[in-house]
């Protein structure tokens, strides 16, 4: 309290020193006194203020530090270059390979259709033959089931990182949409019902569908 | 009554595979005359230009779905009497009650069987 009166007094003074000349000018010198003045019986308020404020930068510092370290932690890089890529292609490679599987059997069973059974032994040729093309083509599922391994074990990885991550920070879900392309999806989708296929036992069977028909 | 096997048959999923599951089955129920879409878009345009005694089409495709397939058949003068069953892998109560408000004649859940195909086209004709 003392240091301020005599701050006060002293500012006093060098207001009263402060002359001017001819011209009504102050000089230089005496407002960077007062200036100096001035600036020294704040230094006990910017103390104050600096202290704070230096602990709240400190921690706002180890705040976004923790983050980076986190977000480095999310390896977004590699999940983008490497990862989801790779199971892209493995889901392609999926299709594909059901998709050749379907056709070779069907046109199996194409052949059996069209085959004249007149002529016993031949007949009997053909379905064998076949029969063995069809063995044959159903080799696939070993190889999707691989593929579809790899893929899942991709978004158990994309999901214990992100799902760690959104527990560190506490980060709940925006509101909305992502962007306006999936809004516009996601609107399509509920205006003409376009679900797909349910999991097992959450959509309804046959029998359901026919009840829901035969009522009124 | 006896259902005619010789009327044409538009069958429309955008799925190659199941148009050639769904000719082949048919082909074993004795309808051969059978036509393919693989959208709605295109299926519209091929109800315009010949008369089909049957549509049997899938739910989900693009840019036209089979649900705004049926609603613009069933709007259209001209073709809104074609028979059409849904053959789709949407299984929920909604989309069955909304495919019947629209005026599907029937509705069939994938996977099914030939059976199941049988009996839903008798259905439509009243057999």
């Amino acid at each position: 309290m003392g240091k301020e009166t005599s701050r006060a007094d002293e500012i006093t003074r060098v207001m009263k020193e402060i002359g001017t000349d001819a011209n009504g000018d102050v000089a230089i010198n005496e407002i960077l006194s007062l200036a100096q003045i001035m600036s020294r019986s704040m230094d006990s308020v910017y103390r104050a203020v600096e202290n704070s404020i230096q602990r709240e930068f400190r921690e706002i510092g180890s705040y976004i530090e923790n983050m980076k370290s986190d977000i480095a932690g999310l390896q977004a890089n590699d999940l983008k270059q490497t990862h989801l890529p790779t199971a892209g292609l493995e889901l392609d490679a999926v299709v594909e390979a059901t998709e050749e599987a379907t056709n070779t059997i069907m046109e199996c069973a194409e052949a059996i259709m069209c085959a004249d059974a007149e002529d016993h032994d031949a007949y009997k040729a053909l379905v064998d033959e076949q029969i063995m093309k069809i063995f044959e083509a159903c080799s696939f599922q070993d190889i999707t089931g691989q593929r579809i391994t790899k893929v899942v074990e991709t978004l158990g990885m994309v999901d214990q990182r992100v799902s760690r991550f959104a527990e560190r920070f506490k980060i709940d879900d925006a509101e909305g949409h992502f962007d306006e392309e999936e809004a516009a999806r996601e609107a399509r989708k509920k205006d003409l019902l376009l679900e797909g296929p349910q999991a097992k036992g959450d959509g309804i069977n046959q029998d359901e569908v026919d009840d829901l028909f035969s009522a009124a | 009554m006896a259902i005619d096997t010789a009327m044409p048959i538009l069958v429309v999923d955008d799925y190659k595979t199941m148009i050639r599951i769904i000719r082949n089955l048919l082909k074993q129920l004795g309808f051969n005359d059978v036509d393919e879409a693989t959208d709605g878009t295109e299926a519209l345009q091929k109800l315009r230009a010949k008369q089909y005694g049957l549509v049997i089409s899938d739910w989900n495709m693009e840019p036209m779905t089979g649900y705004e397939l049926l609603k613009q058949v069933r709007g259209d003068d001209k073709l809104c009497g074609t028979p059409f069953i849904m053959i789709t892998a949407e299984s929920k109560t909604e989309n069955v009650i909304a495919a019947k408000k629209a005026g599907v004649n029937n509705y069939i859940v994938k996977p099914f069987n030939a059976a199941t195909l049988k009996t839903k086209i008798d259905a439509v004709f009243g057999v």
